[in-house]
């Protein structure tokens, strides 16, 4: 194998570098033509936010591609000078560089443990290289493993269990009460970034009715406008509080706006019981936390979120070794089956060219002894010679076999090439 | 013939804690293997659970008949929740019930009144048609009671959670409140009007029965009674007053635990009624 991976992501550059060398869908293809015709190599390009980073695989009989040829080719295609590239390249090789991309795919090199967006990022990455027909028999079997390998670890740990940002811890807590929220009534008070975003969240589950009041009649018009929501004027905040089944709460007053005592006397009995959840996400409170009763009224501040997302965060790290476990095994398994099929037509070749010479020498043997060998000399002869092809053979084939459970058989299938005169 | 004969309350109840050591371990480590395995052993569990009520036909009105009917409705409900609710910890519930209720069922399998086995062609014709009549409606509401007691306890754990604000959704999946509190609501909708109709034939009965005096007190009427007034007070609670669910929650346990009561205690009908 003769693969490398080449590239730099958020740890070792910095994002003004990442964003000089973010490739488009023109310079992705510039590049992978130039990368096929330049160096005869298979490429995929891979580029997110956190990462830029170029697959590169060559036949075994050439020299690879190290980072100093790639910074030149990354700066002559984004018009950068490759000084300032260089430094700030990694590069991981073979075995490594599928352990890279395995890894990658998965999320366990992701800024967010576990994030899914990057399998489906490496996905795309390939299937456009694909496309542009600039990848190999290397790259068409390590992309589509990658992708296995991140489904695997997917479903086989906990690392991508739960969300992990506190507008999305939110909704998890939607998901723990309600089974739907095509009956719901999501209310919206204030215009606070937090609660957009996760309104953002809650309007993908499609809620029957989105509420939004403000201080400012204006401000609300305008944010129920662009959340496809209905304005309800800030003196109306009670009756609104009667009807919603999730409070998202943002405001930026000073005081708490629901005080317990004006939950209780003119909102709870007119409820009638019904479940409401409420996030507080402004600071300070818009919520008396003491509505809080963890049955008919839920309040959730800020804080609570932070904590859930903090606690999913290390609950998805604590399935690190599990997931790097699974890494390594696809890793082994990948560079072993890889190998096994490059070596499968150089061991049978071997053998085919041994029993060829066998069967000569044997021929002429027989020939010479013609009617002085009686029938089972001449089958222990024939298994003498099969015996001594076999033993003589096995060193090899074993070192070849050997070599490539370790990764590397490269250099070993040449040499025997070279020493039996196999074709390529 | 003779394999279906040597299935035992052994190998019903071994198949289903293989089952529940496997979703247990799934708990511990994620991964689609353990479920599958789970359900292979719940699978096999069911099939031999059936087989046994085929063939040995236990009378719904021992304890030991009633109780292994009622685990194997539940075994089926644990099946189609595991397969239906794939992501969820539901067999993590159901099968300590199952397991419970055969292990109830084996307790009492000599200790019964009798051992009486189930005269299908007997209980569908003549006199004892509306005994029969009665004996399902109770086994249906004994299923009713069941799943609501199930998705009281989920309930419960889930709605902890939320009251200590625990991050949702982490070792133990669980359908949403709503989803639970709905699955409670229905089951003891359901339930109540066959406890209704199967009480009101269980009663026009009794003066029928060995001992008329005994027939009235005995634990069983008076728990199956009781359980009556339970689902009263529990559908007032939820229709009239607006109860949280929470509180009706625990009435549903409540009512569970007297369901038991009623299941593990001699039928008037039964007693010195051994074929």
């Amino acid at each position: 194998m003769n693969l490398r991976a080449i590239g730099c992501n958020v740890e070792s550059a910095a994002v003004e570098l990442r964003e000089k060398l973010a490739f488009d869908a023109a310079k992705t293809q510039k590049a992978l033509a130039e990368l096929n015709a330049r160096f005869a190599a298979e490429a995929v390009v891979l580029g997110t936010c956190n990462r830029v980073e170029i697959y590169v695989s060559r036949a075994e009989t050439v020299a690879p591609l190290h980072v100093p040829l790639m910074a030149e080719f990354l700066a002559e295609i984004h018009g950068l000078s490759a000084s300032t590239i260089a430094p700030h390249l990694y590069e991981h090789a073979d075995a490594a560089a599928a352990k890279h991309l395995f890894r990658v795919a998965a999320g366990l090199d992701s800024v967010v443990v576990g994030e899914s967006q990057i399998s489906g990022q490496v996905k795309e990455a390939y299937e456009s290289a694909l496309k542009l027909t600039a990848t190999g028999p290397l790259l068409n079997t390590l992309f589509p493993a990658a992708l296995r390998v991140s489904k695997r670890v997917r479903s086989e740990t906990g690392i991508a269990q739960g969300h992990v940002s506190v507008a999305s811890a939110a909704v998890d807590y939607v998901r723990q009460v309600f089974s739907t929220l095509t009956d719901k009534t999501v209310l919206v008070i204030g215009a606070g970034e937090m609660g957009r975003l996760a309104l953002n969240h809650l309007t993908e589950r499609h809620p029957a009715a989105v509420l939004v009041t403000n201080r400012s009649p204006e401000r609300a018009a305008a944010s129920a406008a662009e959340c496809g929501g209905r304005a309800v004027p800030w003196e109306h905040l009670d009756d609104a509080l009667v009807q919603a089944d999730i409070v998202l709460s943002t405001t930026g007053a000073p005081e708490p706006i629901v005080t317990r005592r004006r939950f209780d006397d003119k909102v709870r009995r007119r409820r009638a019981g019904r479940t409401l959840l409420v996030f507080d996400m402004a600071v300070p409170r818009d919520f008396d936390p003491a509505i809080h009763d963890g049955d008919a009224v839920s309040v959730f501040n800020v804080d609570d979120l932070a904590r859930v997302a903090d606690e999913r965060m290390a609950e998805r790290r604590r399935h690190l070794p599990a997931a790097e476990q699974i890494v390594d095994a696809e890793v082994t398994k990948f560079v072993k089956e890889w190998n096994t099929r490059q070596d499968g037509p150089v061991i049978g070749q071997l053998n085919a060219e041994a029993e060829k010479i066998r069967d000569e020498i044997l021929a002429a043997l027989m020939t010479k002894m013609n009617g002085r060998l009686s029938a089972k000399e001449r089958s222990e002869i024939e298994y003498a010679f099969r015996l001594f092809q076999s033993k003589l053979l096995h060193g090899p084939i074993a070192a070849l076999k050997e070599s490539s459970r370790e990764g590397h058989s490269g250099g070993l299938r040449e040499a025997i090439m070279k020493l039996f005169g196999l074709k390529g | 013939m003779s394999l279906i004969q040597g299935i035992h309350h052994y190998c019903i109840g071994l198949s289903y804690l293989c089952a529940l050591l496997l979703e247990l371990a799934r708990l511990f480590w994620p991964g689609k293997g353990w479920r599958v395995a789970g359900l292979v052993f719940g699978a096999a569990g069911l099939f031999a659970h059936t087989a046994y009520l085929l063939f040995n036909q236990p009378s719904p009105a021992v304890p030991y008949g009633s109780l292994l009917l009622l685990a194997w409705v539940l075994a089926l409900f644990y099946i189609y929740g595991t397969i239906h609710h794939a992501k969820q910890t539901w067999a993590v519930f159901v099968l300590p019930v199952v397991l419970g209720l055969i292990v109830a069922s084996r307790v009492l399998f000599k200790t019964g009144p009798d051992s009486a086995a189930f005269d299908a062609a007997g209980w569908l014709t003549g006199d004892r048609f509306w005994a029969s009549v009665h004996g399902v409606l109770i086994l249906l509401t004994s299923v009713g009671v069941s799943v609501s007691f199930l998705a009281s306890v989920m309930y419960l754990i889930q709605a902890r959670r939320l009251r200590k604000k625990l991050a949702p959704v982490s070792a133990l999946p669980m359908l949403s409140l709503e989803r639970l509190e709905t699955m409670n609501r229905r089951a003891l909708n359901v339930a109540f009007p066959m406890l209704t109709v199967g009480l009101l034939v269980g009663t026009l009965l009794l003066p029928h029965g060995p001992s008329l005096g005994d027939n009235w007190l005995s634990v069983k009427v008076l728990s199956t009674a009781a359980l009556w007034v339970v689902f009263l007070v529990l559908l007032y609670l939820r229709y009239g007053a607006h109860v949280p669910a929470r509180r009706l929650a625990l009435f549903s346990i409540a009512a569970f635990a007297l369901l038991l009561v009623a299941l593990v205690t001699a039928h008037p009908f039964a007693v010195g009624g051994a074929k």
